[in-house]
């Protein structure tokens, strides 16, 4: 909603410069998100006369023009307007003027002199656009500065009207916000028009009545729709952000920025047959005004005679039908549609108008008539003819019940103590009607009031009229109550910090990507599509984390960073039989070295062991990484991967990236991905904690060869399950492959610790223990002492 | 005899030119070695007269004596000496840069969550989270916004299906735990939420925190205390003025814009409200009984704020040279 201060002005005797009009708007909730100043245009911008013309001698599309600027001397000023033309008076831009963004200075233009400029709309910035120069009334003087002939002593003020407020999308409904918040008295609205007594000569049929409640037609005929309006009319129009299109039209957009009652006018003579207001037949159409075809579904209400619909219901008219510059006679529709008829309509059309934009939040049922005898009365005043006829059908009207307001209720809410006399005067203020017994008033709101439904609605209004800044900022004065923590779950914010000081840096990544990659990395077949994409590069849900980590991977290449070790906890998504899960998993990536280059330290490339290592020191449990069971995900590399186990449950995965992944996305190194699921990677299980013994454990060594394809966790898994007694540790400390060591085999180095917890262990003992793991080394996987 | 003195300052002379404990053990033989000549002197003494053997003795025994000082003397200093050098040679440059292990950064988000979460927390806030793909139920007509409302079209949602969107805002996460708990409720739950807009200003993806706190009493002043607080909190200004405008949210009434003044203007920070009796009674909190407020931050404005940073884009261009300098 944007408007004029002029013609706010012109409902206010006292000057609407004694209140700080924007901030009292604002802080009202009415908030003014831009004021746009007209009275800084330049006064050397004055108005001038085209009085003679020349085509450029070198330019095909510029003239040579002598202006007459109300100065003894002409000035040549060469102008390529398509409209420009002897005899137009137009804004002229005289040198040393100042237009928004430069200024005017004398100048050759393809080898001819210009004193000047000749000015659109837009380029004085009173309109969004314009074709071509501003074309001024010719009964302005010349020479005098525009700023004056068009009443630029004016500005816009833009205003966000949030979608409860329809009644504020007028101009007497500002203006009798404006008087709410203010000391200012609105001047008495008079009517200057006739009462039009309701002669119901037109056949209408309002075939849904609770969609259509109340409909007015009146027929206009013998209308002049070549006459010029006055120039405060089209101004205000265009400060209020319609263009101005003929005099029947810009009327009623005028009465509609006045009133807030959107009007439509129809060319009566295109019109054949009787009028309904009914809902639309599936695959009827109708081109509209702004030339857009639409096929109705049904749904919509429209406005039709006997060869079809005319107009959207409260949307937008036809074209056949609508008012054009020959039109003389007319039918004039003011009519108020439910929102319900109207709401999501215009937006499934892809339409937002001036109309729809009213109906869907609510027009005032209590104004449809005088609006139109109002817009008609304008029309005769302005075009001639006379009303020849006029229908008023009224249905079932929405019924305003009075809602209670307890003071209690709105202390209660507020949170301090109010009096009945402040609310008394409030609600007097808003013009609201009321009764008042024992602590509660009956409030009767007025028919514009849409918002006021419930006592709430009436207390957020006594609110906001006491005004939000008038009340304390308190602290609650409430129970001190401890809050649980669960002892058997590990802070988020723990693991976090550990990677980060493993060296892994935190990323967020959209929880959207490509469909290509959701299908191809991350393996998904059924991904989880968005209906209306951002990009077509972000268009599924992910089911993985790993394709936005190896984009950050690639982006940080390309600046040259050389050691990447990322992570982030995010959720990841799936579609399972109509339902979409969410898990969140603790994901990450990491390439490069395993420090940073330096002086002190051998460059070493990162492998498996060293994430595995960092992912063992963020659980607190014991992780196993078994060789896959499951399918593997196709982004690894399959001989280079790992499922993580916890507690004999699958918990995710940790691997390298395919070497054919890795050159698709022309990684040099070799990449490393993990993906755990964090909320069971936080359930923390302890075993019973012990007092250590206070014998010293006893260490022996053993040297073992075994086939190259043992797979080392499953031996030692397959000792400890032995339960040997004394044995405490059994692990690896050196892996040999090569001379002395038969092709297909491996000698593997374990220590074994030994400790009984209550006495010191003989020589036999010990190697009892040793003897029983080496038996089991040598029976189930053939290993032999070297 | 009086020879024999003589040695004591040859003896002092030849050890101080020893630098060594070998050359000192060498020279040392030379003065009171088996063979050296106060051996010799003491051998020589059978020859003297009973009355002359004492004295010469105590004589010869008073140079040895003496030597013995003048060997301890120079072995302590050779000793100290050596020490010395290696200490010396030992030396090395401290002002080569510091083996680096890798030192990685939470997130600036992160950061800036984990700081709201802990005022919250800290006045006893539960935290908790909802799915961020939502149905329509809880992401609109729980929160009192029928289909067709205008306010939908405000939200620039985007659609999975026709049942489900990718939730705008953390406050369908009020309605799950308002329908999951009884009052008093006291919860903030941050998280990720979508709209369909992208610019310097607005992300396609962008966190929020919701706050919940329903109780018998809990009042429009209370909401202006407690944002007040955490926003003065959070910026670390007990002056920072708060604005709260009014506005609409079908879900709250009444509603407020949070502003906060900024760079001698206002700076719109969140939305927040007095929880709406439809939205309460969707959840069967009895109106009569209960009543309190909600709220929702917006994340990147506090971390843009908090961090003096103009474009909300690098949060989520994954830049490590960015995301270091947020390293703890």
């Amino acid at each position: 909603m944007q408007f004029s201060k002029l013609w706010l002005q012109e409902f206010f005797d006292s000057s609407l410069d004694d209140i700080d009009l924007a901030q009292t708007l604002t802080i009202a909730g009415i908030e003014v998100e831009e004021i746009q100043d007209l009275s800084g245009l330049s006064d050397q911008i004055v108005v001038g006369e085209i009085v003679s013309m020349e085509k450029h001698p070198d330019a095909d599309r510029l003239n040579v023009c002598q202006v007459d600027v109300g100065s003894k001397e002409l000035l040549q000023i060469v102008c390529g307007a398509p409209n420009a033309r002897q005899g137009i008076k137009i804004p002229c831009a005289k040198v040393g003027a100042q237009l928004p963004g430069f200024d005017i200075k004398k100048a050759k233009l393809r080898g001819v002199e210009s004193f000047g400029m000749l000015c659109s709309a837009k380029e004085l910035g009173l309109s969004q656009e314009s074709d071509g120069l501003y074309e001024l009334k010719s009964d302005l003087m010349l020479g005098q500065p525009v700023v004056d002939a068009l009443a630029l002593n004016d500005s816009i003020y833009h205003l966000s009207i949030t979608p409860n407020r329809a009644d504020c999308l007028s101009m007497k409904g500002i203006a009798r916000e404006v008087e709410a918040l203010s000391d200012l008295t609105l001047k008495k609205f008079t009517s200057e028009y006739n009462q039009i007594p309701s002669s119901n000569t037109q056949e209408i049929i309002v075939e849904d009545a609770t969609l259509c409640p109340r409909y007015v037609g009146l027929h206009i005929q013998g209308v002049d729709n070549k006459k010029k309006l006055p120039e405060f009319m089209t101004h205000y129009l265009e400060r209020g952000g319609i263009s101005s299109i003929n005099p029947v039209v810009d009327i009623t957009n005028y009465v509609l920025l006045e009133t807030g009652q959107p009007l439509h006018a129809f060319d009566k003579d295109k019109i054949h047959g009787n009028v309904s207001v009914r809902k639309a037949i599936k695959d009827e159409s109708l081109m509209m005004i702004n030339h857009q075809e639409i096929i109705f579904s049904g749904e919509e209400l429209v406005i039709a005679d006997q060869s079809g619909p005319l107009a959207l219901a409260g949307i937008m008219g036809g074209l056949l039908s609508s008012s054009q510059e020959g039109t003389t006679n007319i039918f004039l529709e003011s009519a108020y549609f439910d929102p319900a008829a109207i709401s999501g309509r215009a937006r499934s059309f892809s339409l937002n108008t001036d109309s729809s934009h009213r109906f869907e939040r609510g027009v005032d049922f209590g104004s449809t008539l005088n609006a139109a005898q109002y817009a008609a009365s304008l029309i005769i005043k302005y075009c001639g003819g006379s009303i020849s006829a006029s229908v008023d059908i009224t249905g079932n009207l929405p019924q305003r019940s009075a809602i209670s307001l307890r003071t209690k209720r709105v202390a209660d809410i507020m949170g301090m103590e109010i009096s009945d006399t402040e609310i008394k005067a409030i609600l007097a203020k808003l013009q609201f009607e009321f009764t008042y017994e024992k602590g509660i008033f009956t409030v009767n709101p007025p028919t514009y009031r849409f918002d006021m439904c419930i006592e709430e609605d009436l207390v957020e209004e006594v609110i906001r009229l006491y005004g939000y800044d008038n009340i304390p900022a308190l602290m609650p004065s409430t129970k001190a109550l401890m809050l649980p923590v669960d002892s058997r779950k590990k802070d988020l914010k723990i693991t976090k910090d550990t990677l980060v000081n493993l060296g892994y840096n935190e990323v967020i990544s959209y929880s959207f990507i490509g469909k290509v990659v959701e299908e191809g990395l991350h393996d998904n077949k059924n991904p989880i599509k968005l209906k209306n994409p951002i990009a077509s590069h972000l268009d599924v849900m992910r089911s993985r984390i790993w394709g936005s980590h190896i984009d950050a991977l690639v982006y940080n290449l390309n600046r040259s960073q050389k050691n990447i070790r990322i992570f982030e906890v995010a959720s990841v998504y799936q579609e399972r039989e109509g339902t979409y899960t969410e898990t969140k998993v603790l994901s990450g990536l990491v390439y490069g070295d395993q420090v940073p280059e330096q002086w002190g330290e051998k460059n070493k490339e990162i492998n498996f062991f060293d994430i595995k290592g960092d992912i063992e020191s963020i659980s607190s449990n014991t992780l196993t990484f078994n060789k896959p069971k499951k399918a593997i995900p196709g982004a690894f590399h399959p001989g280079k991967v790992a499922e993580i186990i916890m507690n004999g449950n699958h918990i995710g995965w940790l691997g390298q990236l395919h070497p054919s992944w890795q050159q698709q996305y022309e990684i040099p190194k070799k990449t490393y991905l993990f993906e755990i699921d964090i909320e069971k990677l936080s359930q923390t299980t302890h075993n019973p904690y012990t007092i250590p013994s206070k014998f010293i454990p006893i260490r022996r060594d053993v040297s073992l060869v075994m086939n190259k394809d043992v797979v080392v966790g499953e031996a030692i898994e397959a000792v400890y399950g032995m339960k040997i007694s004394n044995l405490i540790e059994f692990q690896p400390f050196d892996i040999y492959e090569g001379e002395g060591v038969e092709k297909d085999k491996k000698s593997i180095a374990f220590l074994i610790l030994i400790q009984d917890t209550y006495k010191t262990l003989e020589d036999t003992d010990i190697a009892k223990v040793v003897d029983q793991v080496v038996a089991v080394m040598e029976g189930k996987y053939n290993a032999k002492l070297r | 005899m009086e020879d024999l003195k003589k040695l004591i300052d040859e003896a002092k002379k030849d050890f101080d030119s020893c630098e060594s404990l070998t050359e000192l053990d060498n020279s040392k033989s030379k003065y009171i070695g088996k063979t050296g000549p106060l051996t010799e002197a003491m051998k020589g003494l059978s020859s003297l007269s009973k009355e002359e053997k004492p004295k010469a003795g105590a004589f010869i025994n008073e140079i040895k004596k003496s030597i013995e000082l003048l060997l301890v003397a120079r072995k302590e200093t050779i000793q100290n000496n050596e020490l010395s050098k290696q200490l010396n040679d030992e030396s090395i440059d401290v002002t080569l840069p510091g083996i680096r292990r890798n030192q990685g950064s939470l997130h600036p988000i992160t950061l800036t969550m984990n700081r709201i979460e802990s005022f919250f927390h800290s006045i006893g806030f539960t935290m908790t989270d909802g799915p961020e793909i939502e149905d329509d139920y809880h992401n609109f007509t729980a929160l009192n916004i029928p289909e067709y409302h205008p306010a939908r079209a405000m939200h620039d949602t985007f659609y999975i299906d026709d049942e489900h969107v990718l939730r705008t805002h953390t406050s369908p996460v009020q309605v799950r735990y308002m329908k999951n708990n009884k009052p008093p409720l006291k919860i903030i739950s941050p998280g990720r939420v979508y709209r369909v807009d992208s610019d310097a200003t607005h992300s396609p993806m962008f966190h929020q925190v919701e706050g919940l706190w329903i109780d018998e009493k809990v009042s429009f002043a209370n909401l202006k205390g407690v944002v007040q607080d955490f926003l003065q909190q959070f910026f670390e200004d007990n002056t920072l003025s708060i604005r709260f405008r009014p506005s609409f949210f079908p879900f709250t009434e009444p509603s407020a814009e949070i502003d906060m003044s900024w760079n001698g203007g206002w700076l719109e920070i969140g939305g927040c409200g007095m929880v709406h009796p439809e939205v309460l009674k969707h959840v069967g909190i009895d109106i009569n009984e209960y009543q309190g407020f909600a709220f929702g931050l917006g994340v990147e404005r506090l971390a843009m704020l908090k961090f003096e940073l103009n474009d909300l884009r690098p949060f989520f261009t994954h830049d490590l040279r960015f995301l270091q300098q947020f390293k703890a």
